[in-house]
């Protein structure tokens, strides 16, 4: 037994010795660390390699991802999801020294990481692997420039949409002859036109995720107050809210709560439940879920299979800019001393595969990064395409230069969400929010 | 030499002699070798709790980021900080979280405690249910409570559907949400409370109850003056507890309202995150940590001292 064990022992400190010393065993696999939202979806596709049988946010990063590691035995990329948008946990990771190689950051969130310094200028990695910044749409390269250096690879561009449910639209009288939606030109038109429909279907117009939302409210507030040309971040440092446009815009969202045009009391995940399962005309939500919509649509017997799904961006309420806020998903590469130069190869490597990939991403809904992808037959192909396509040019940010815009996001949708929802006085929570935001900005 | 050599035997003899005579070495002295028994657990104090209390005062008094200090402000986070009508809302819903759950968790805890104190299968089966949701994990006592809850599609919702009437918005209305959290707290909170007042009640001797029984003593009459008196220790204990723990209230409110709608429902604790590591503004956090440091320290400290005061009359 004695000398079994030994010799038990003996081959395992041989093997082991031949694995550190043989680069054979070694097998000189470089690891990099990868950390994304979109959610987890190991159950469905852990394992796929094959993205064309990919759908949704989740779906087709996985995939990638999966198909980025079997094309490429040497590199070992390392994925950890967290919770949308994970930047509470990226910072505390700068913090501790410990960030991941590759993180998801929205270009809106770039600046607060590239003003500290923690984000690596991708100009020359990007150079190796053959990636142009020319190659990127305006509002990807406009997304990912700070100060005239490239910090991160931008994937998409995304904004917020009127999800739509035809068959309601048709009960309601709301189609047009040939089978498109009729949308409003003016906010006495929707309110209208929300009337109509709810009287017709006895359904509220819109579905809403208000339950102790933020970002629904600030996105619909960008988006109304750039088609009224206001420049309320004409300073980047100090916000302008106290106004008329902005007042607007909340009296119109509060007509549109008090009316019971809207859902209420819906969290994100209700609010796609009750749509899909046709509760409501309109849903306000992203790029990202069109795909998934469109494949509920193509199902028998779902409530969008019925009657039709179409999909567009936000009606042009107001009579200045043809604009609506939008945003977008980048790779962003961090700062890190101790990388080796295979490390930063396997980096490239995985920008470029995304890069590659960007069309696969692309059916998502997102707007792809790339201009080839955008005007590429494949991509118009795509379902809703068509409809979709103006967002190119309508798609407004926030000025980069706008620090802590998801902490300003909270704050502005705690303000209106608090007005609209009649806990708050709009004038009070038009003040508030100004305040609150400016004490924020100056205090960076 | 035979002089040296009895003079030496004399003088061990007479140390031997004192030696005896000196009274037994007293084993409670304190003896500075002894500190090493708590060594280990001192060094942790002191770099778990000590150093980040002194660290975070320190920062209270900086502008500071999460990536490094920046420069001594005196004490302007704290004036930032009480001008903030966010953070003055956050003590008011801290302290009102705190009267909604401590005065239940003692009361229910003891109530649970007194029906299940005896020695049958169904007690024994009750406690272990009881006590079970205090071993879950905060995100699968809010994910529970979620489902309770939740507009529409929640049990709470399908329930008053039955009845044809819409359900109460737990999660959504001001009036609610904070009500909301107590319930899903008290769920999960209470098996402490019940074990601690179990334990208690074990201790009290059989004889004074069967005593209080040849006395007639009825059941209210020997709660009152010989359960509740003997009992009494525990029930400072379990409150200050309470107290100590409901301040701090973070993980139900972050994943069930985000501390919504309007910041009805948002504690000290979650504001605090949100200026530190969603605003970068760690120098506000930690003087907002030294206010909840100091409300705590204050609550547990009256109740201390104002139970030590009636203990001693």
């Amino acid at each position: 037994m004695t000398r079994h064990f030994r010799s038990w022992i003996m081959a395992a400190a041989s093997v082991a010795a031949m694995a550190s010393a043989s680069p054979a065993f070694a097998q000189d696999v470089t690891e990099i660390s990868v950390q994304r939202f979109f959610g987890a979806c190991d159950a469905d596709f852990g394992t796929n390699t094959d993205v064309s049988k990919a759908v949704g946010e989740c779906g087709i990063i996985t995939s990638l991802i999966n198909k980025f590691n079997a094309d490429n035995p040497d590199i070992k990329a390392t994925v950890t999801t967290v919770e949308w948008p994970g930047y509470d946990q990226l910072t505390a990771q700068f913090a501790a020294g410990d960030p991941p190689d590759i993180v998801t950051v929205h270009e809106s969130a770039l600046s607060d990481y590239q003003s500290k310094g923690l984000l690596l200028p991708l100009d020359e990695l990007l150079a190796t692997v053959g990636i142009s910044p020319d190659s990127f749409t305006d509002a990807g390269r406009g997304g990912v420039t700070k100060e005239d250096k490239i910090y991160a690879l931008p994937i998409d561009s995304w904004t917020m949409l009127y999800h739509i449910n035809l068959g309601l639209f048709k009960q309601a009288g709301l189609l047009n002859a040939d089978g498109t939606p009729i949308l409003p030109t003016s906010v006495d038109e929707l309110l209208a036109q929300a009337e109509q429909f709810k009287q017709k279907t006895g359904k509220p117009y819109f579905v809403q995720n208000l339950a102790n939302e933020t970002a629904l409210f600030t996105r619909n507030l960008y988006t109304y107050l750039f088609q009224q040309d206001s420049d309320f971040f004409a300073d980047p440092t100090k916000v302008k809210l106290n106004t008329p446009e902005a007042k607007k815009v909340f009296e119109l969202y509060k007509a549109i709560f008090d009316k019971d045009y809207t859902t209420k009391n819906m969290d994100y995940g209700a609010a796609i439940q009750a749509f899909l399962a046709g509760e409501g005309g309109v849903q306000l939500n992203g790029t990202w879920v069109v795909g998934d919509y469109n494949a509920s649509a193509a199902t028998a017997g779902t409530a969008l299979n019925s009657g039709g799904y179409a999909v567009y961006p936000y009606p042009q309420l107001f009579g200045g800019k043809k604009a609506q806020y939008a945003d977008g998903h980048t790779w962003a590469v961090s700062n890190k001393d101790d990388r080796t130069p295979e490390q930063l190869a396997a980096i490239g490597k995985f920008l470029k595969f995304f890069a590659d990939n960007d069309f696969e991403w692309s059916r998502t809904g997102h707007l792809p990064a790339f201009k080839a992808v955008l005007d590429s037959d494949a991509f118009k192909a795509l379902p809703h395409r068509d409809t979709l396509a103006p967002i190119a040019t309508l798609g407004t940010p926030l000025p980069s230069a706008v620090q802590r815009q998801f902490a300003i996001q909270d704050i502005i949708g705690e303000e209106m969400g608090a007005a609209v929802t009649g806990q708050k006085e709009v004038d009070a929570a038009l003040t508030d929010a100004e305040s609150r935001i400016n004490e924020l900005l100056a205090n960076l | 030499m035979a002089e040296a050599v009895v003079s030496s035997q004399v003088g061990r003899s007479s140390r031997a002699l004192t030696a005896q005579k000196a009274p037994p070495a007293n084993i409670n002295a304190s003896q500075w070798r002894n500190a090493l028994f708590i060594a280990p657990y001192l060094f942790f104090f002191a770099t778990m709790l000590v150093f980040p209390l002194i660290w975070g005062i320190w920062l209270s008094f900086h502008k500071a980021d999460t990536f490094g200090v920046g420069k001594f402000v005196g004490i302007a986070n704290y004036v930032r900080l009480f001008s903030d009508k966010i953070f003055l809302q956050s003590v008011g819903n801290t302290f009102y979280f705190v009267l909604l759950t401590v005065p239940v968790l003692a009361l229910l805890g003891l109530f649970l405690a007194l029906a299940l104190n005896r020695q049958t299968r169904s007690a024994a089966f009750l406690r272990a249910a009881f006590f079970s949701s205090s071993v879950l994990s905060v995100t699968i006592v809010t994910l529970i409570w979620r489902i309770v809850f939740i507009p529409d599609f929640g049990l709470l919702a399908t329930i008053y559907g039955w009845f044809g009437l819409p359900g109460p918005a737990f999660l959504s209305s001001p009036d609610l949400s904070m009500i909301a959290i107590a319930i899903a707290t008290i769920w999960w909170c209470i098996g402490l409370p019940m074990m601690l007042y179990l334990s208690a009640l074990q201790q009290i001797p059989g004889e004074i109850y069967e005593a209080a029984a040849l006395d007639n003593a009825n059941r209210w009459q020997t709660f009152r003056s010989i359960t509740l008196p003997s009992i009494k220790r525990t029930f400072i204990l379990v409150v200050l507890i309470q107290v100590v723990m409901q301040f701090q209230l973070f993980g139900q409110a972050r994943l069930m309202t985000q501390g919504g709608p309007n910041n009805t429902s948002k504690p000290i604790v979650m504001y605090i995150y949100d200026v530190a590591f969603k605003r970068w503004d760690l120098g506000m956090g930690a003087a907002a940590s030294e206010v909840l440091f100091v409300l705590i320290l204050i609550a547990a400290m009256a109740q201390f001292l104002l139970t030590r005061k009636r203990g001693e009359n």
